[in-house]
């Protein structure tokens, strides 16, 4: 199927950061005028790893180093969130340890740090962590298949396990869906839903009925809007795009996959290879009918940025030679993107 | 490491001379047993030091040695830059190449409709050349300065001069007619790149513009009439004009008083700004009147000459008090009537007069030879003691030798232009096609080109944020290229999620499926390994890796029996969804599948008592009791588990055959045990005996039944 682009293209600028970026994220504004992003970067020349603090201006976009921290290992994921006028970064590292900066609201400076050391969390790198809206907790997931949740105080945090399957499975992603819930992704595309009011395990856990060479992979990103919490949105290995609907639990909504489905004219193929992250797009208006699904954007090993939306054609934002790791819409100004490039450089798109 | 008390390498002193030496600081008290050095990631040495073994002290030390890259003009994160940019013009050219060759295939006189192939080049060719450095100058200011005699740009790098240098005599077929002026434009943008080792206009001009401000009556000072004269000799009319207008005669108060002597500093502005130029057309904005076709150039060079001599000529000179102004015009006009002792004295370096050489002295000159052989006579007229890297260069194209070209690419910029040099060169001339593109037995078969294609793809590889991009070129040598692609992905590290499916990405990508099934087998192992069961057993099921997914279950069956609790058997839930219900791909896990479906029937039939999930229990325990996938030493286990089911108390639930099955299987254990590798199971050792009570009574209420 044809990707159309869009007839008045989004306005994108490249910016080369001379370091590998591991991850992007937006800060929440501190003001309309006053913009920031965070990057977490890998500096191969000195081997060191860093979260950066680039205040962004628009037109052209562009991005002024503002503050950075020094990580002891690369980031593995990266996330913000503003809570009580504070602005929360959280992340893990390969080496498994978690860290919580605070900037200050008024002019993005960070403030303090708290950290989870190595090895008390996870065995090993940790896959994924997501902090929940409006309350300071993180969840967080890795490949030893444990899962925790850490709630961070003022200067102080505490953590607890809410599962260890012992490296029986491997957790990929996690993302929470309501204060007490939260799904998390895994091999063999596997989702699970967890319930704080009920311990002990996933309380349901979705397994499609894949043909055969569709259990070939991995679900790499999660989304779950506010507005339709009963819906996951996972992306994965092979241009899997889909969703997973907790009423309707045995068949995923396939919105888009590469391989062997290629030749299938009901599901578009945008993209071959991984899918590395996906977020409901916020700024594409769409019908708001509930029983369509909203309208998502991913990324993809193959460099592409596309609007995925059930029923339509997929529309192409970004088709880069090298592939697109990692991108973060703006809550609050939904029409700014930015990506994180392999080649060592961010883009940053504007849409119209 | 070498020299003084502790030196571990003897360096010979007649050898001193050639031999750099930098200490390395390994902190380890001396003596010093071994040795060892090997290639780390990128420019990095690992040089590991051991000590002789000894209880109280550290056994060696593993320090990093990064060696400089050697270019100071660019840092290692801007050469990535450059990598990056150019892998989209390099396999966009490939492309084209291949299908330009089939294409002349097909059509054997080429088709007046396609273009030339040096047209795909020069596309290339500039697209490379944009990722050098960005423009030569900034957009102007808006309000410009009057006393700057340079636009603030960016720096111009040797590398990008090169670059251009290459474009203009091998990539670009329309510039041939115009040759020297092309050059004359070269130098204008990087003549302060020799700067570096010598005193060039581009530097005069510069200091002079520090001391403009300083300066009262500029047309005093005699620097003003030398960097006039310079300039007017490479031909930077612009600047000429420009600073000729901020002589004294043009301020308004003065006008009136030295009218003869402003109109001929204007005599002389204008006439530089008409001079004719042999070439299509300039910039825009920039002085000098230009003539495509030789004749028309002839005639008004001979007209514009003529105006110069009538000035030289004329009667205003005698009338102009101004000494200084007098002499310095009338220096000027010598260098456009071509005075070669006038250039001679305008000029810093042999370049320079070279330059200068085209524009007054022989604005003739056509074809790479004579170009040549005038080059060789501007270096014997200004010799300099050490070469530049450029001037190296550009000799050895003027030499029309392709191999010196490429050894001067190779040793001053590296392995990344060589490789990208080599689409420029070969597109110059047949010629140089055949010397690039023949196999030769002395390199193994392959060409020159693919020899440095492969040369500039290792150090791609030897990265850990290029190596991605060293197949695009690795697949264009067609000999040995697939060769080391298959060694790079196979080299790769698998601990990284990421990076493992990048590289398998990459696999398939190149249909290469033999190797990512093998990277996935390394990777299910690694995981195994490192605890991650659930990501092992998922890589060596895409792997197809049935043997060692049968190794792996014997060891998972272990721990299954000790956690056969069923608390803990939640956690196996999620290997068993990750098996999926086909069995072949779980090799021996199978047996898993069936006893989690058992284990929950049992489940079952401890919370209720329907007689309905016993039978299924049952059924279950036979299907596993039947398959040979299902190890012995589970045997027991499983049969005392079901001990409820054979005791049950409504009816008995195992017909006599299926409790003759299951006696039978009792009797191969109790056989079993006396072999010497039997494997005892932490069951109550009353467990056989309850096991084989329970049975026997099921028998006995079946044969009643029926």
């Amino acid at each position: 199927m044809a990707v159309t682009a869009l007839s008045d293209g989004p306005e994108i600028q490249r910016l080369p950061q001379y370091k590998y970026v591991d991850a992007v994220r937006w800060l929440p504004p501190l003001s309309p005028f006053d913009r920031f992003a965070v990057l977490a970067s890998f500096d191969s020349d000195s081997d060191a790893s860093s979260i950066e603090i680039h205040s962004y201006k628009p037109n052209p976009a562009s991005l002024e180093p503002h503050s950075s921290w020094v990580s002891p290992s690369r980031v593995s994921s990266l996330k913000t969130l503003q809570f009580l006028q504070k602005t929360v970064i959280a992340a893990s590292t390969y080496a498994g340890s978690l860290h919580f900066l605070f900037s200050n609201s008024t002019d993005a400076s960070l403030e303090s740090e708290v950290s989870v050391p190595e090895n008390e969390l996870h065995r090993g790198s940790i896959s994924s962590i997501d902090l929940m809206d409006g309350g300071v907790e993180c969840v967080s997931v890795a490949g030893d298949g444990r899962v925790n949740l850490v709630t961070v105080g003022n200067s102080n945090l505490s953590y607890r396990r809410v599962f260890d399957s012992s490296g029986l499975v491997s957790y990929t992603t996690a993302k929470w869906a309501s204060p007490v819930e939260f799904a998390t992704g895994g091999y063999g595309f596997s989702l699970h839903w967890w319930d704080q009011r009920k311990p002990g395990g996933p309380v349901s856990q979705f397994k499609g009925n894949w043909d055969q060479k569709m259990t070939a992979g991995i679900v790499h990103s999660i989304d779950i809007h506010p507005s339709r919490k009963h819906t996951c949105l996972a992306g994965g290995s092979l241009g899997t795009l889909f969703a997973w609907d907790l009423r309707w639990q045995q068949q995923p909504i396939i919105l888009s996959r590469g391989g062997t489905a290629a030749g299938n004219n009901e599901v578009p193929l945008v993209s071959e290879s991984e899918v590395w992250e996906v977020q409901y797009d916020r700024s594409t208006k769409s019908n708001m009918s509930s029983t369509r699904l909203l309208p998502a954007m991913i990324c993809s090993e193959d460099g592409i940025l596309a609007i995925i939306e059930q029923g339509e054609e997929p529309q192409e934002l970004l088709a880069e030679p090298c592939s697109i790791n990692c991108f973060d819409i703006d809550r609050h100004n939904p029409s700014d993107v930015i990506c994180g490039l392999e080649w060592e450089a961010v883009a940053i798109l504007t849409k119209q | 490491m070498a020299g003084g008390e502790g030196a571990l390498v003897p360096v010979p002193s007649e050898n001193g001379g050639s031999v750099a030496v930098y200490p390395l600081h390994h902190g380890l008290n001396p003596p010093i047993a071994r040795l060892a050095i090997s290639w780390s990631r990128g420019n990095s040495l690992r040089v590991s030091v051991f000590r002789p073994p000894s209880e109280d002290q550290v056994g060696g030390k593993v320090v990093e040695v990064k060696l400089s890259n050697g270019d100071q003009e660019i840092t290692d994160a801007q050469w990535r830059r450059i990598e990056y940019g150019s892998v989209s013009p390099f396999a966009m050219l490939q492309s084209r190449r291949s299908s330009f060759s089939s294409l002349l295939k097909v059509s054997k006189s080429p088709s007046p409709y396609h273009l030339d192939w040096w047209e795909y080049v020069i596309e290339y060719s500039k697209d490379i050349s944009s990722l050098l450095g960005g423009r030569k100058l900034s957009p102007n200011p808006i309000i410009e300065e009057p006393k700057a005699i340079f636009k603030k740009g960016e720096e111009p790098t040797c590398l990008k001069a090169a670059w251009e240098l290459m474009e203009i005599f091998y990539a670009d077929k329309q510039s041939q007619a115009w040759l020297p002026e092309r050059l004359v434009d070269w130098l204008a943008d990087y003549d302060s790149l020799f700067s570096s080792t010598q005193r060039t206009i581009h530097s005069k001009l510069v200091d002079f513009q520090k001391d403009l401000v300083n300066i009262q009556v500029i047309e005093d000072d005699p620097r003003y009439w030398e960097v006039l004269s310079s300039a007017l000799a490479v031909g930077w009319l612009d600047i000429v004009v420009k600073v000729l207008r901020l002589h004294g005669s043009y301020q308004l108060d003065q006008l009136s008083n030295r009218e003869i002597e402003n109109g001929l500093v204007e005599a002389v502005a204008v006439l530089i700004s008409k001079m004719p130029r042999l070439r299509p057309e300039s910039a825009v904005g920039k002085l000098g009147e230009c003539f495509k076709s030789k004749p028309e150039f002839s005639k008004a060079w001979e007209k514009w000459r003529a105006q110069i001599t009538k000035l030289d000529c004329s009667a205003f000179w005698i009338q102009c008090d101004n000494h200084q102004t007098r002499e310095g015009l009338k220096g000027m006009l010598q260098i456009m009537l071509g005075n070669i002792d006038s250039i001679h004295m305008a000029t810093c370096h042999w370049i320079e007069l070279y330059v200068s050489h085209f524009l007054y002295i022989r604005p003739f000159t056509m074809g790479i030879e004579s170009m040549y052989n005038l080059v060789l006579k501007c270096i014997q007229m200004k010799p300099v003691s050490n070469t530049h890297r450029l001037t190296g260069l550009l000799i050895a194209i003027l030499e029309e030798n392709t191999e010196v070209v490429l050894a001067e690419c190779s040793k001053e910029y590296g392995p990344w232009m060589v490789a990208h040099a080599v689409e420029l060169l070969s597109a110059g001339s047949e010629q140089a096609e055949i010397l690039l593109y023949d196999e030769r037995d002395n390199l193994g078969g392959i060409s020159i080109g693919e020899l440095y294609r492969l040369i500039y793809a290792q150090v791609l590889s030897s990265h850990s944020l290029t190596w991605q991009i060293a197949p695009i070129y690795l697949t264009s040598c067609m000999k040995q290229g697939m060769g080391l692609l298959e060694i790079l992905l196979y080299r790769q590290s698998v601990r990284h999620n990421e990076s493992l499916l990048k590289n398998i990405e990459l696999c398939r990508l190149y249909g290469l499926n033999h190797i990512s099934s093998n990277i996935m087998k390394v990777a299910g192992v690694y995981d195994w390994k490192h605890g991650r069961k659930g990501s092992g057993v998922y890589w060596l099921q895409q792997a197809d890796d049935a043997n060692r997914l049968h190794r792996i279950a014997q060891q998972l069956f272990d721990s299954v029996g000790k956690s056969i609790s069923d608390e803990s058997f939640k956690q196996w839930e999620g290997v068993i969804e990750l098996l999926g219900s086909d069995s072949k791909s779980a090799g021996g896990l199978e047996f898993l599948h069936k006893y989690r479906d058992f284990k929950r029937f049992l489940q079952q039939v401890t919370s209720g008592k329907s007689t309905e999930a016993a039978r299924q229990a049952v059924d279950s325990l036979i299907l596993l009791m039947k398959n040979p996938s299902t190890p012995q030493r589970f045997w027991l286990p499983l049969l005392y588990d079901s001990l409820k089911l054979f005791n049950w108390q409504d009816c008995p639930l195992l017909n006599v055959s299926e409790t003759n099955l299951l006696l039978n299987k009792l009797q191969e254990l109790s056989l079993a045990r006396l072999r010497p590798d039997f494997k005892e199971s932490s069951l109550p050792p009353e467990a056989l005996g309850c096991v084989r009570l329970a049975l026997a009574t099921n028998l006995g209420r079946a044969i009643l039944d029926e």
